[in-house]
């Protein structure tokens, strides 16, 4: 598909008025989902959108697409039923660190095990901020929050190695201090056939700490295409992504070169396959027939 | 502020189409900003970043015509993909409870943003004409910085208060 | 001539007991017998001590049975193990193994004297005839045929259909085994004869499946497309059976990586447009509750099976009970009605799951069919059912005007509103967990909160008129009454039918439909009653107070409840019946004496 299509970014924004603070990064990841839906050209209704719950939940309800702001850690799970239940649709999940790497945190392995076709975007931004501050999964060691008084004891995640790890087909990170980036890179997930994830640093306003602010990030970022790196190269991948919370490493970390089959894709060649001849559905209680 | 622009090999016509992609996406960021201050029932903040945004409307307007009498509708060679926050505040240059000075601030920080984008943009440009528009494109930004300043200063004296100290605490959900 | 016998076997997981009940029930079937096999086990994974109880009527079978007519036992200390299970009385016929080294006289069962007891060498001639101790099953089958004249010529058909593969010197093994037990049956006659009569329908086609197959059958045929599950005993093989055959009509099938991910897939199905099921047992049930929720806030059309077993917690995972009631009609939190039936038995598995995917269709809900580890697991042998008697119902899908300006929860009449898809033209809306309003945007409104909730329980009035998802058995204007549903009610029916013949004016109560409590239903039903049971495998009670919540049960009305994995046997529910009348009478004269 071309860049030039019908669909403008435009096209893709409701009317619903977000919740976010003023200056939340968020806003700008909405903006760069609109643009990479443009991009991508298809309409609106064809696409279905899920999330959990958190700030960053809010999304799907701020696209024009088919929403489904559903439970908290659990926009995996609901996508994945959606994709194996109409593999034509285009299926994108998002949430926040929370949502994805704690409460949520069991599904995104198996998600990638079985190469569901979903692009997963977490807007990642430290804190729990719609409980109001509280300690993330992905917290530096030592924050301190309202749930940490006195410094957190534990070790952040790391999402970008974690997913590595788990063996996910196309991995990048993006953030607001790169808008077009952010959309381009959201875009090249979507058109991943296979399971994508995208990490957003997205700041928050309200409970971010300063060198989380888009400021500090500036500080850290560094293009990944500008350092060289070459995405076909897992290895150097993970490497890289050690460096998740130190360095800011924007664009794509992985993508397979070789994308294996998908298992919305696998799941219509065994239907096609068992579907010959099968016993009409009127006639399945023959099953059971002992002569 | 990103770019993934080659200045060297700037046309005019790319440096017009640059330029009112540059006031374009300044636009709609400030429509975006008044847009939350509304949601955020912080009016004056929002009628400021209003007027922001129809100023830099206005500009990015001439320059459209200019490139319209001297191009036509060739079709434009560089996108808003290569362009990211030259003159558009930061995202999170966005505040709850903004005052007006912390939004005045707020534009007076992108249009020096902007100005430096020009200045920095300058060396590398080969093209006179070019060359000659970037030059008029970075004094505008000064005088816009200087007509920010103008509404700063008629502004009443700030208390020096910080609103942190008066405003409820968030809401959890 | 007997019409009806039950038989009732115990080994250890290597004698073959659950396998030899199988053959016998595929060749009592083949006869033109109706039949029925339950299992239960302990809590090994193998070896473990294993039973089955097979009961064989020329009649429709109600339930598996009271007291056993024939025991079978290949060890004492196993058979010990499922007292109540496979209770022993006066009129049964014992068969045991002689190498246990007990004599007839001393067999360590308490309180009873069988009808007859008869020590069989079944290992020595399962050596001697097929060379291994392992054919015991089938030198029992032999027995079975020569004493009770079941499966003859049929049990050797099927075993030998079975085996056919493996060769012949393996199907010859089995027959001289077979042979053997049914020549030492010939050889010592019982004392007084126990045959069932042949089956008039004998070469008649029937079913044969269980509870779980059946109700992943109906599933399909039902249309569901999508099956989101994990394993989980005893439901797992209603997964099992999606996996085998939902391919074939275009559906699909996950094993998820937990539970709340399987009912999660079948959430996002279900928005998807499909028709849409999970199945678990207790733990599970718990665990998707807050996704059963969110069906509910978002309107979303999923089956949910629960197969009951004793909880709480991980409690006895092979044994039924009925203790998940109030799970199933409670659990989420806020305000929320969410329908749950019940099947009886294997047969109406089919027809009350058909039931689950229209209400779940019809009225955009989760539905939940609380199954149990009886019905699930039983085989039951069936007459062909004509399946274009089934309606299947849809979704309301919104179509022209609605797709105008489309509200996904647009306030209507019967308070049910169209419901689109992604990939329908103009049906685009968010689904959420949150409250909405009509088009679907959030909203922290109590004034809508109020409205919507109104919407998703009042939608629900008519299915308290579902009258037909109700069964009322016996006198209508008996003053004795009994209420039981789920595998119980096949006993209480049973003990209707005895009570019956004994003379007692009863009547039996079996809802389909558990919730919403259908008041009207109870009540007409109530109206002529003075004394009454609630009979169910709870130990709270549960059915009787969820009953009492709703309606102001007869005074006379008290519960019959106890824990999960003792079953009711028809006799005890009918001296139960019994007291009744006899408490009926007592006061009656009470009343009468001073007018008199």
């Amino acid at each position: 598909m071309s860049a030039t299509c019908e669909f403008q970014a435009k096209d893709y924004k409701s009317d619903l008025k977000p919740i976010w603070c003023p200056g939340c990064g968020d806003f700008s990841v909405v903006q760069g989902i609109y643009r990479a839906l443009a991009a991508i050209g298809r309409p609106p209704h064809e696409i279905a959108f899920v999330s959990g719950i958190g700030c960053s939940s809010r999304i799907p309800g701020y696209t024009t697409a088919y929403g489904f702001n559903s439970v908290h850690g659990r926009s995996l799970p609901i996508a994945q039923g959606i994709k194996l239940a109409n593999p034509d649709l285009l299926v994108l999940a998002a949430g926040g660190d929370g949502d994805g790497f704690s409460i949520g945190g069991g599904h995104i392995a198996h998600l990638i095990r079985r190469n569901i076709d979903i692009t997963y975007i977490v807007m990642d931004n430290q804190i729990y901020g719609l409980t109001k501050g509280q300690l993330s999964p992905t917290s530096q060691k030592g924050r301190v929050t309202c749930t940490s008084r006195y410094g957190s004891f534990e070790n952040p995640v790391n999402p970008l190695l974690y997913v590595l790890a788990y063996g996910a087909g196309f991995v990048a990170q993006a953030s607001p201090t790169d808008l077009a980036g952010m959309a381009a890179t959201i875009e090249e997930a979507i058109r991943y056939p296979g399971f994508a994830f995208v990490n957003i640093q997205s700041p928050c306003v309200t409970y971010g700490e300063e060198a989380q602010q888009i400021k500090g990030l500036k500080a850290i970022s560094a293009s990944l295409r500008e350092l060289g790196h070459n995405p076909e190269d897992r290895l150097a991948a993970m490497d890289l992504a050690q460096h998740y919370g130190e360095k800011l490493h924007l664009g794509v970390f992985y993508k397979n070169p070789e994308p294996p089959p998908t298992y919305d894709a696998l799941i219509r060649e065994r239907q096609a396959q068992l579907s010959q001849g099968a016993l009409p559905k009127e006639r399945i209680l023959d099953l059971f027939i002992k002569k | 502020m990103a770019t993934r622009i080659d200045f060297a090999g700037l046309s005019l016509m790319d440096a017009l189409d640059l330029a009112v992609l540059i006031e374009e996406e300044a636009k709609e960021r400030y429509e975006e900003f008044a847009a939350q201050m509304d949601q955020h029932r912080t009016p004056d903040a929002a009628r400021f970043f209003r007027l922001m945004a129809v100023n830099e409307a206005k500009h990015g307007q001439e320059l459209a015509a200019r490139r319209g009498q001297l191009f036509g509708d060739v079709a434009p060679m560089v996108t808003r993909a290569m362009i990211f926050d030259v003159e558009a505040p930061d995202y999170d240059a966005a505040r709850a409870f903004m005052s007006p000075r912390q939004a005045m601030k707020a534009a007076l920080a992108s249009e020096v943003k902007a100005h430096a984008f020009f200045v920095a943009a300058l060396p590398a440009l080969k093209d006179a004409k070019v060359r000659a528009l970037f030059e008029e494109l970075r004094d505008e930004e000064v005088e816009h910085q200087t007509l920010v300043k103008a509404e700063l200063a008629k502004l009443p004296p700030d208390s020096g208060l910080s609103d942190e100290d008066f405003v409820d605490e968030p809401t959890a959900q | 001539m007997r019409k009806d016998l039950v038989f009732g076997m115990a080994g250890s997981g290597g004698d073959g007991i659950v396998s030899a009940g199988d053959s016998l029930l595929q060749a009592a079937a083949a006869e033109g017998y109706h039949g029925v096999m339950t299992k239960s086990f302990g809590s090994q994974i193998r070896g473990g001590e294993s039973s089955c109880r097979v009961r064989i009527s020329t009649d429709p079978i109600l339930n598996p049975g009271g007291n056993l007519d024939v025991a079978v036992a290949l060890n004492w200390e196993d058979f010990l193990k499922f007292g109540a299970e496979l209770p022993v009385a006066g009129s049964t016929v014992v068969i045991y193994e002689a190498a246990t080294g007990i004599k007839e006289t001393e067999i360590p069962l308490v309180g009873v004297t069988p009808l007859q007891v008869i020590a069989v060498p079944i290992a020595a001639m399962a050596k001697e005839t097929a060379g291994t101790e392992r054919a015991k099953n089938t030198v029992v089958l032999g027995l079975i045929a020569g004493w009770f004249g079941i499966g003859a010529v049929a049990v050797m058909k099927g075993i030998r259909k079975k085996l056919a593969k493996k060769g012949e010197e393996l199907v010859e093994a089995n027959q001289r085994a077979f042979d053997a037990g049914r020549a030492f049956a010939m050889e010592h006659p019982l004392k007084a004869s126990m045959n069932v009569i042949a089956s008039e329908t004998k070469g008649q086609v029937k079913l044969i499946t269980d509870g779980n197959d059946m109700c992943a059958a109906a599933a399909i045929f039902a249309g569901c497309q999508f099956f989101g599950g994990y394993p989980i005993t005893p439901s797992t093989e209603i997964m099992q059976f999606f996996t085998d055959h939902v391919w074939k009509y275009g559906g699909a099938v996950l094993q998820a990586e937990d539970e709340i991910a399987g009912i999660g897939a079948a959430v996002g199905a279900s928005f998807a447009g499909k028709k849409a099921m999970t199945a678990t047992s207790g733990p599970g049930l718990s665990l998707k509750s807050e996704m059963m929720g969110l069906a509910t806030i978002a309107e979303l059309p999923l089956v949910i099976v629960d197969v009951q077993r004793g909880g709480p917690s991980t409690g006895l995972p092979t044994k039924t009970e009925q203790s998940d009631l109030f799970a199933a009609v409670f659990s989420a939190h806020g305000d929320v009605i969410r329908p749950v039936l019940a099947p009886t038995s294997v047969a109406d598995t089919f027809r009350i799951t058909i039931e689950a995917f229209n209400i779940a269709e019809y009225y955009q809900t989760p539905v939940i069919i609380l199954s149990d580890q009886e019905i699930a697991s039983r085989k039951e042998t069936l007459d062909p059912i004509d399946t274009s008697q089934f309606k299947i119902l849809e979704r309301l899908r919104p179509a022209g005007a609605d797709l105008q300006d489309y509200k996904r929860f647009k306030q209507t009449e019967n308070h049910i509103s169209p419901i689109s898809h992604p990939g329908m033209l103009g049906g685009t809306y968010l689904a959420s967990g949150i409250e909405h309003v009509e088009s679907g945007a959030p909203t922290n409104s109590g004034s809508v909160h109020q409205r919507m909730n109104d919407k998703r329980t009042k939608k629900f009035d008519p299915l308290k008129d579902r009258k037909d998802l109700f069964e009322v058995t016996g006198n209508p204007d008996a003053p004795i009454a009994m209420v039981a549903w789920g595998s119980v009610a096949g006993v209480c029916r049973e003990a209707l039918a005895m009570a019956q013949a004994e003379g007692l004016n009863v009547k039996l109560l079996v809802p389909y439909l558990l919730y919403p409590v259908a008041e009207g239903v109870y009540n007409d039903y109530f109206a002529s009653v003075q004394k009454g049971l609630v009979i169910e495998q709870t130990h709270l009670a549960q059915t009787f107070k969820l009953l009492r919540m709703h309606i102001d049960l007869p005074k006379g009305v008290t519960s019959l409840a106890r824990s999960g994995a003792n079953p009711f046997l028809p006799g005890e529910i009918v001296a139960a019946l019994h007291r009744l009348l006899s408490e009926l009478q007592r006061s009656h004269e009470g009343n009468l004496q001073p007018q008199e």
